[in-house]
């Protein structure tokens, strides 16, 4: 069996198919994204307010945080059908499930990040009489989210990956299409290589969106991003100097 | 015991030209200060400060900007304020001073309610804010009692950590305030803050961020962050305590400025050179409480034998 038997050409004639697997991929995750930030922030403030809240919060974060995805989705698929009678499409349940982990997941994220916050901030901001809604918009929450954007980037590489295990509720995403092609083909080590392939590079290009992301709320501005958006602030503020002086 | 106050006069109601501070501390120096001109704790409570026999005072009947009776907090079991009594009027320099752990910290935090007092009366420009005293009619509550948020816009204050917003620059620092606070259109904001920071001598680093100023430049922001906001007194939290030695003149520099504009100042300090120029009431506190007060003679001659150690100690 030499490297000769493996049809590497299969990878290109079944392009589109693969293609189209990451698309779904990409859409389910990027919708959950969106969802579990939005949820996940609102845990964290949930889980450093008050009791009782405080312990909801902390148990839904550590019933999601241990729920494997594969369990998940086809507890969310078939199990709510079965209960509830709802019928979910196999993209809301992937979008469900994903999101109900990884708000967990990201809601430790930013409990950690507005605990990084120094307390000093919020007390100058106090002191100043500011209010607390705008203490928290204006001075805590830019520096949260500074803080907790390289660890959503990796939750997002996650969320990407988990998406393989969709393929047993039948998401045609990337493993799916793969299963697919190679029932035709019979050349498996060929299509998971594929799979595994673009798994990685897809994990290369979201982790150099987020540095470029993260780039841009440096302080001081550094690269071209973070120029681009502070550099008219920055030249009014200079302008406005000259004129003083 | 040991605890004596040179402010007190034995003459009651004589002003005493050397003092415009009115400070008066525990149950034990109000039995020092009471024995020429007895006066009951009650009586020194109920406010009019200045007339009162066996009170400290400066003559200065003018009703204080800030005024702080009977003020007692703890944290947990540990109470670390027990009951200190001060007056600040208008365009005077309240210098705190003593160990760590003292609590005159605790005093000048709990002034702008960062410190909510467990009992005291806090009177900020003729406002009650504090909790109220024990023993007042009803439960201890003051029958109105001001909101803490509008009581700190009236007060400024410096931390020994700066705390500025290390996600905006200089400028936006004093703007974002501005714009929150005072509501000011963001053009006039901008304007507002560029000329606190020409004030404080920085207006060519406005568009610096924190990270690219030196420590003494970042206290210097901080100080036009609280005087943009045009309060009635500001507070300085050891504004030097956490600067390279170098850096130290700069904000004393600025500091001096303000108090000769006029500034109405209540500032924890370890620079007693510094307390030496610009104090006009220096109170020093051990172990929660005022152990003695004076004008700058204090410096030079403390009678109670914990000032005298502590002068040692630092010199």
């Amino acid at each position: 069996m030499g490297i000769t038997s493996y049809d590497w050409g299969l990878i290109w004639d079944y392009r589109s198919e693969l293609l189209h697997g990451l698309l779904t991929a990409l859409e389910v995750s990027v919708v959950a994204l969106v969802i579990s930030v939005v949820a996940g922030l609102g845990l964290a403030m949930v889980r450093l307010g008050k009791a009782p809240f405080t312990w909801i919060a902390a148990i839904y974060i550590n019933v999601f945080r241990g729920m494997p995805a594969l369990v998940t989705v086809i507890w969310i698929y078939f199990g709510v059908s079965l209960v509830l009678g709802i019928n979910f499409t196999v993209f809301q349940a992937g979008v469900i499930a994903l999101s109900l982990l990884y708000s967990a997941f990201m809601a430790e994220i930013f409990r950690s990040a507005l605990q990084a916050v120094p307390h000093g901030h919020r007390e100058a901001g106090q002191a100043l009489g500011m209010r607390d809604t705008r203490i928290f918009f204006s001075v805590v929450a830019p520096q949260a989210f500074k803080i907790a954007l390289p660890n959503v980037g990796s939750m997002f590489i996650g969320m990407i990956k988990d998406t393989s295990t969709f393929t047993v509720i039948g998401l045609l995403e990337v493993v799916r299409v793969v299963q697919n092609v190679n029932a035709q083909t019979f050349q498996p080590f060929v299509l998971y290589t594929a799979a595994a392939a673009i798994y990685v590079l897809v994990a290369f290009a979201v982790d150099l969106l987020f540095r470029v992301g993260e780039g841009a709320f440096s302080t001081p501005p550094k690269g071209v991003v973070s120029k681009m958006l502070r550099g008219r602030k920055q030249r009014r503020i200079e302008a406005l100097v000259a004129e003083l002086a | 015991m040991n605890t004596v106050n040179p402010a007190a006069d034995p003459t009651p109601g004589a002003p005493v030209p050397a003092e415009k501070g009115v400070l008066i501390g525990d149950e034990e120096r109000a039995e020092a200060a009471a024995a020429p001109a007895p006066a009951g704790r009650r009586a020194r409570r109920d406010g009019a400060p200045a007339a009162q026999p066996g009170v400290a005072t400066t003559g200065d009947t003018s009703q204080p900007v800030v005024r702080i009776r009977g003020l007692r907090k703890s944290f947990g079991d540990l109470e670390v304020l027990h009951g200190i009594d001060l007056d600040v009027h208008a365009g005077e320099h309240v210098v705190l001073f003593g160990p760590s752990g003292s609590g005159k910290s605790t005093v000048l935090r709990s002034i702008n309610l960062l410190e909510e007092p467990n009992s005291g009366s806090v009177c900020v420009d003729g406002v009650e804010y504090g909790p109220g005293l024990p023993g007042e009619k009803g439960s201890g509550k003051p029958a109105k009692r001001g909101k803490p948020i509008e009581l700190r816009r009236k007060v400024g204050m410096v931390f020994q950590q700066f705390n500025l917003f290390p996600h905006l620059t200089a400028l936006e620092n004093v703007a974002l305030p501005l714009r929150s606070v005072k509501g000011m259109k963001a053009d006039d904001a901008n304007r507002k803050a560029a000329e606190s920071l020409r004030q404080v001598g920085l207006l060519q680093r406005a568009a610096h961020y924190p990270g690219q100023l030196s420590g003494g430049q970042q206290q210097r922001v901080a100080i036009a962050r609280a005087l943009s906001q045009d309060p009635k007194v500001m507070l300085f939290d050891e504004p030097t305590s956490a600067l390279d030695p170098e850096l130290v003149g700069e904000v004393l520099r600025v500091m001096h400025e303000l108090a000769e504009a006029g500034m109405t100042m209540v500032v924890v300090t370890h620079e007693l050179g510094f307390a030496r120029e610009i104090g006009d009431l220096n109170v020093f506190m051990d172990a929660g409480v005022v152990v003695e007060t004076g004008s700058s003679e204090l410096f030079d001659h403390p009678t109670d034998p914990r000032c005298q150690d502590f002068m040692r100690a630092v010199r």
